[in-house]
């Protein structure tokens, strides 16, 4: 028998070596920057809707019983009670019930967060983290750009109608965002001429009637236009 | 039997045929290109279903959400991007596999585990109908208006007990829609809650403008103000019909991939994920390589494309017996639903049964069309995965003024719809989830109707859980609290937060 260098075929990773793997990846979550600002101003809504939780949810006109403590105990049972017990579906009933229920979930999760995040952050900044928000701040209000031009998009189909609307915007837009020249223009012209014939010619959804560029066309031309476009 | 007959004659109807057709080649186009998922694709189209027929709109959105994984697997597998969120676990396995040269090899892998997770679930719930359907026919008198509370409840719980890493977030955001749910006047009582004068809010928020904010807008915004991806040529060489024949050598691994996915499915709340991380764990474990595992194995790959495709026909299960929806695509669905004049809940057994068949059969061609598409048209699809992202974006934006003004012709709606959608761009660019949101107003709706509705029957607060269907559930919701609690006191000791 002969005894030789013992060949065993290793397993060669054809996964770059700063991709280490865990399942656990998938659910994984990081506060990042940000969310410290973000927490405050959920907190601050949520103590908004609070507040307003006891003139505009219906609390001013609640219905209940005399001594709250003793019917509830009476409820559950702990004590006797003399008397019928008022049935607890009326007070379910009642519209600032399920306000209240979200209230009571609201707040303390808001709170609960806003801590967490707090935790967060100084742990982030005690590690050398980095926890400035200024880049994603700056994210934040560049998206106001986008905001802004689906505003516009809404406004200008009452005016010019859904297809002069829709063509100028569907290429207005890649214009904007360095989508240039005669190839991306066309494909960006087709691209929105299909959407137009999708949705308003071939589905009828509903879009603005009084167009005021459509009532500058002669009848027939306008009633067109109104019918698929 | 006669209601399967009769179920399946609706379906051979030449205009939902067309409309099968039409939304899984949509969906499987609509998966493949990353930065669209089925959520914004169903929140765009839902609006303009309305005006089909009620079966048509729905076999439409059905085959986008039936497909949608099947193509969001060829990116995550050729350029190691998911087209949608769940196909992320395929990059791990998939994308490794297309490194070493098995791109054709890992696809047609990945398409027939897919296959076999799908059907495995759609026909588990088609024989269950067969077997159990004239039982279930009295599960309407089992079922009060208590119960679907307590129902809706168990999926509220389950929701945000699955958001593992983020259940504080999760609840939160839930109260958040939850909160969306309650603004508007009470019919009944002519109470207006949080409406502070504003005309527009007493008829309270359209379902559909928070998605279609929330899902489709939000989105726009993130690929907008992002940077074009600049992925690689992927090369495909091979062919891509060997991968059934593969696929039975890792049998096992798919039978309990597709077990777990549909399991999970059934559970309110939980979804592809954590069907996902189950399904894994346990083919690692039971692998004779496990090292290879996140480094092209097949059996990875297998495991986590199965898990994912059993979860839609699954997940339709609570929605349909309880009305309870246990995700974003199943709260839509019911919006599809409602419009057909079906009401999802335990008397859809009573009412509807030809309609249960229908949405499964219909589900069963939509797999079958999706893979011997993608058997024969790979290629072809492989090239819309490099459509640039932020050109993407210009056109949902564009998109989601149709879906949310369609409605009810109100730009009112528009203006709230691109403020949801700029809450939902910060919570996608601080990766805080979506999901919640619309769960919290769907299922929050839902609490608030029944509570109301079975009020007259509640006299002390135990009547809320004394029946045996809401007794069970309330059981089963205190052992998920009391199972997450002390999960979270183990894992407390850690050092980073």
């Amino acid at each position: 028998m002969t005894t030789g260098p013992l060949k065993v075929r290793r397993f060669k990773s054809e996964t770059p070596p700063d991709r280490k793997f865990k399942v656990d990846d998938l659910l994984a979550f990081r506060r990042g920057r940000g969310d410290l600002a973000f927490s405050i101003f959920i907190a601050l809504v949520a103590l908004f809707f609070f507040v307003s939780f006891f003139f505009a949810s219906g609390w001013d006109g609640r219905k209940l019983p005399d001594e709250m403590g003793t019917y509830l105990l009476r409820q559950f049972g702990i004590i006797e009670g003399e008397g019928r017990l008022e049935r607890l579906g009326r007070i379910l009933k009642q519209g600032w019930v399920a306000p209240a229920i979200c209230m009571a979930i609201l707040v303390p999760a808001a709170v609960l967060n806003l801590r967490k995040s707090r935790i967060t952050h100084n742990w982030r900044r005690r590690f050398k983290q980095p926890v400035e928000m200024s880049y994603e701040a700056s994210k934040w209000l560049s998206a106001l750009e986008f905001v802004g031009w689906f505003i516009a998009y809404t406004l200008a189909v009452p005016i010019f109608g859904y297809l002069v609307s829709t063509l100028v915007f569907g290429t207005a837009l890649p214009w904007r965002m360095g989508y240039r020249g005669w190839r991306w223009f066309s494909i960006c012209l087709a691209a929105s001429f299909a959407i137009v014939l999708l949705f308003r010619t071939g589905l009828q959804i509903k879009t603005p009637v009084n167009i005021w560029l459509y009532s500058l066309l002669p009848d027939g031309a306008r009633g067109f236009m109104l019918t698929w476009f | 039997m006669e209601a399967f007959w009769t179920g399946l004659d609706a379906i051979a109807q030449p205009s939902v045929l067309v409309a099968i057709l039409i939304g899984s080649i949509g969906g499987l186009a609509i998966g493949a290109v990353p930065g669209i998922g089925p959520a914004i694709a169903i929140a765009i189209l839902l609006p303009a279903t309305v005006f089909l027929d009620d079966l048509v709109s729905l076999v439409l959105l059905l085959g986008v959400y039936g497909s949608s994984m099947y193509g969001g697997a060829i990116p995550a597998i050729l350029i190691n991007t998911p087209g949608t969120p769940v196909n992320a676990l395929t990059t791990y396995d998939g994308h490794a596999m297309t490194r070493r040269g098995e791109a054709a090899r890992a696809l047609s892998l990945a398409y027939s585990a897919s296959f076999v997770g799908g059907c495995f679930s759609i026909c588990l719930a088609l024989i269950a109908l067969m077997i159990f359907g004239p039982y279930l026919r009295n599960l309407g008198a089992l079922f009060g208006q208590r119960d679907i509370f307590m129902a809706a409840a168990l999926g509220a719980v389950l929701l945000i007990v699955a958001h593992r890493r983020t259940m504080g977030i999760a609840t939160l955001l839930f109260a958040l829609g939850f909160l969306i749910a309650m603004v508007g006047r009470q019919s009944m009582r002519q109470i207006d809650r949080f409406t502070f004068g504003i005309d527009y809010l007493y008829a309270g928020f359209n379902l559909i403008v928070v998605i279609v904010g929330v899902f489709a807008i939000s989105q726009a915004l993130f690929l907008l103000t992002g940077k074009d991806d600049d992925p690689p040529e992927a090369r495909l060489k091979g062919t891509l019909f060997r991968g059934f024949a593969e696929l039975w050598r890792h049998k096992i691994v798919a039978g309990i991939s597709a077990c777990y996915g549909t399991i999970m499915g059934i559970i309110p709340g939980v979804g592809e994920f954590v069907a996902q991380f189950f399904s894994y764990s346990t083919a690692r474990a039971l692998s004779k390589e496990p090292a290879r595992f996140g480094h092209g194995s097949p059996e990875g790959l297998v495991a986590s494309e199965t898990a994912n495709n059993a979860v839609p026909a699954a997940a339709m299960i609570p929605l349909l017996a309880l009305g309870v929806p246990g995700e974003a695509l199943t709260a839509m669905m019911m919006v599809v639903f409602f419009d057909a004049g079906i009401k999802p809940g335990p008397d859809i057994f009573e009412n509807n049964p030809d309609f249960l068949f229908s949405l499964f059969i219909a589900l069963l061609i939509i797999n079958v069309i999706v893979v011997i598409a993608l058997l024969f048209s790979t290629r072809w699809i492989a090239k819309i995965i490099y459509i640039p992202n932020r050109l993407l974006g210009c056109f949902i934006l564009l998109l989601s003024f149709v879906g949310v003004f369609s409605i009810r012709n109100s730009f009112t709606d528009c203006m709230f719809a691109v403020g949801f959608g700029y809450l939902g761009y910060i919570l996608r660019r601080l990766d805080w989830p979506l999901v919640p949101i619309v769960l919290g107003l769907v299922l929050g709706s839902i609490m608030i109707e029944k509570l109301s509705a079975g009020s007259s029957q509640i006299k002390t607060v135990f009547d809320l859980v004394n029946r045996p269907v809401s007794g069970t559930l309330f059981a089963v919701i205190c052992l998920v609290l009391i199972a997450t609690l002390v999960s979270a006191l183990r894992r407390r000791n850690t050092l980073q937060p």
